[in-house]
């Protein structure tokens, strides 16, 4: 029995040895890692699912041009349940891998915003293709986003319902999360800014996200007489909010944001979807040869178009692979972070170009639902 | 709007009836807070959901599921809680075993089907009555009628057939219904049955209602169906109706009155107000010996 026990440790002494010894030669060739750290389980995973696929895309197309200098890209997934616990706790696994430089990720601005201090601490760059909380930006200079600020979002929200549709009395119920609480506030104020073209808030219901029943506060909104109204929340929250708004009231109109343009929504919402109208910044059906190229090798790939969101994580995957080509290696994280920050990036969500606080400007393209599919939303009005 | 309030909130409280049955028929006999009922709840209308995507037919879809889900409150009683009692093992014991079935439970369902929400048919036709001011809309009637039918059911059952007599027989003392002749282990599995049907029915009333049904869906309506169960009094059926309608109401009227965000929260704050006052609940017997 010694024996064998001597035997075992000393196989295990070796191995470990030759483990240490192998390393560092096998360094020049290591691959280079990339993280996303999004919902890979639970209620949004739809989103997550979609990043990983998107950066895994991105990566598989620089693998083939024999990736960055002769080293091949590997992706590696991290599921934070889009909760800000649980992404605290992917930043710091994350940061504990010296090979990761970037993460692609998080998905909700509240779990961004509770991992961001972690990546800034260990100057690894994170680039958010959702967050749009107006804090997250700030929060240090390795911190990106591929997304436009809430502000110009709600503005191109607030556009749609008061001059797109023509309504005044506008009704908001949104999550109560950080984004969610936020978000609604800033559509406030923007209404009231616009106070001259007669637009009103009548009312204002937060809900429970995922409670699934929400007539409690359709009801209140319908009595205070909304006509329009906003729904600050991602597809699970526009699906059922129409459908059991429109049981009361046929003829109300929704509006969302960009995190609702998804299949998902469809699937979810089926007829009681037709109408809902919501600002993306890219949009599957655009002309752009570029895009055109991307959903179809998406589809080809995955089986479903893929979303805004995915688009933008796309887009931030290239982003990075492209400072790190320009730079030769990822290894030192304050000029990683000054390329990725000067660079200018032409993709499928049009240009992007990070400004002092890493955040990007983009136009919107205003999407409606129609006969089960996204259009265009003036093409939606005309028929 | 008040009436309509409380319109929303009967509909919604029928169903936590239905649930919280299942938590009052259970702890009646085995004296077990049978926390793997959520997930039973769940597994119903996902089974269900699941059924009528092989185009079999939707009532053929919700018959076999409610049997299914029925079958699956029989499994895990034989399962996890028979080896329990043979044992005599501690109540405790038990009580958290349950709380392992039902993860058990709302993980594979999540394996097999994913976990994000889906769609789930209507059951009845859209339109809506109007009375005076209130608008009853199809699905609330039918859903207000088909729960209403079922505890008149349930409590038929307990009270006039024979093997009612038995779970009755059981719940006052078991040993002695063991010595008087009676089955007592296929009235457990029979108690089982019943609830997870019950709550098979109220999955799918609710999954209709919301429109979705998911894995996860059975967590806070569990706790809520349990906290009815517990305010009317655990162990009695027209206790599990009576708690059901409070909690469903209150909530509805805190939507209302304090803001949806208060909505989740109402069914305890009411729970540990009245069972300050009433530690039995509103219609539970005195002298539960052990929880």
């Amino acid at each position: 029995m010694k024996k064998v026990r001597f035997l075992l440790s000393m196989i295990l002494i070796i191995a470990v040895a030759f483990g240490i010894v192998n390393s560092p030669a096998a360094a020049d060739e290591a691959p280079i890692k990339i993280a996303v750290a999004a919902p890979l389980t639970g209620d949004n995973s739809e989103y997550g699912i979609g990043f990983y696929n998107a950066v895994t895309m991105m990566a598989e197309s620089w693998n083939e041009k024999g990736g960055i200098q002769g080293r091949s890209i590997v992706v590696e997934q991290f599921d934070d349940k889009n909760s800000p616990e649980e992404g605290v706790s992917v930043a710091n696994k994350i940061a504990s891998d010296k090979d990761i430089r970037c993460v692609i990720g998080h998905f909700a601005s509240g779990v961004c915003m509770a991992a961001a201090p972690t990546y800034q601490d260990y100057k690894i760059i994170e680039i958010s293709p959702s967050a749009s909380h107006p804090d997250y930006s700030g929060i240090g200079d390795f911190i990106f986003r591929n997304n436009t600020v809430i502000m110009h979002e709600a503005k191109a929200s607030l556009d749609i319902a008061v001059n797109d549709l023509g309504k005044k009395n506008i009704g908001i119920i949104s999550i109560k999360t950080d984004w969610g609480v936020s978000t609604a506030g800033i559509v406030k104020n923007l209404v009231e800014e616009m106070a001259d073209s007669g637009a009103t808030v009548v009312a204002h219901e937060e809900v429970i996200e995922g409670s699934d029943d929400y007539r409690p506060a359709i009801t209140k909104l319908h009595d205070a007489g909304a006509d329009v109204v906003i729904c600050v929340g991602m597809y699970n929250l526009v699906a059922p909010v129409s459908r059991q708004y429109k049981e009361i009231n046929p003829d109300i109109q929704i509006v969302g944001f960009s995190n609702s343009y998804s299949e998902e929504l469809i699937k979810l919402g089926g007829e009681s979807v037709e109408g809902v109208a919501f600002p993306v910044i890219f949009f599957s059906k655009s002309d752009d040869p570029k895009v055109q190229e991307f959903v179809a090798n998406f589809k080809e790939k995955f089986g479903s178009e893929p979303s805004a969101l995915t688009a933008q994580a796309y887009d931030s995957a290239g982003i990075y692979f492209t400072a790190v080509e320009k730079l030769g290696d990822e290894k030192d994280s304050d000029a990683l972070r000054d390329e990725i920050a000067n660079l200018t990036y032409d993709g499928v969500t049009g240009t992007t170009k990070f400004d002092e606080n890493g955040d990007v400007q983009k136009s919107f393209t205003k999407v409606t639902i129609k006969n089960g599919e996204f259009v265009l939303l003036e093409d939606g009005a005309s028929k | 709007m008040l009436l309509q309030q409380i319109m929303n909130g009967v509909t919604i409280g029928m169903t936590y009836a239905l649930i919280a049955v299942g938590y009052s028929l259970v702890f009646g006999i085995l004296r077990l807070v049978n926390f793997s009922h959520g997930s039973v709840y769940a597994f119903g209308a996902n089974s269900i959901l699941f059924l009528i995507s092989l185009n079999i037919g939707i009532i053929p879809a919700i018959l076999i599921g409610i049997l299914l889900t029925g079958i699956l409150g029989v499994l895990i009683d034989k399962t996890a809680l028979e080896p329990l009692r043979k044992k005599s093992a501690e109540g405790i014991t038990s009580l958290i075993t349950t709380i392992g079935v039902s993860s058990v439970i709302t993980n594979l369902l999540i394996a097999r089907l994913g976990s994000q929400k889906k769609a789930f048919p209507a059951l009845f036709p859209t339109g809506e009555i109007i009375v005076g001011s209130i608008k009853f809309t199809y699905t609330q009637i039918g859903m207000l009628v088909i729960s209403l039918a079922l505890l008149i059911c349930l409590l038929l059952i307990v009270e006039r057939t024979k093997i009612g007599l038995a779970m009755r027989a059981s719940e006052q003392n078991i040993t002695a219904a063991k010595l008087m002749g009676i089955n007592v282990n296929f009235v457990i599995s029979f108690t089982f049955f019943l609830g997870g049907m019950s709550a098979a029915i109220a999955g799918t009333l609710v999954s209709s209602y919301y429109n979705m049904a998911y894995p996860n869906m059975g967590y806070t309506a569990g706790l809520k169906a349990f906290a009815a169960a517990v305010l009317g009094g655990i162990g009695s059926l027209p206790g599990s109706l009576l708690g059901g309608l409070v909690v469903g109401i209150s909530e509805s009227f805190a939507a209302t009155v304090l803001g949806s965000e208060f909505r989740d929260s109402m069914a305890f704050i009411i729970l540990i107000c009245v069972l300050i006052i009433r530690p039995n609940g509103f219609l539970g017997k005195k002298s539960i010996k052990k929880v």
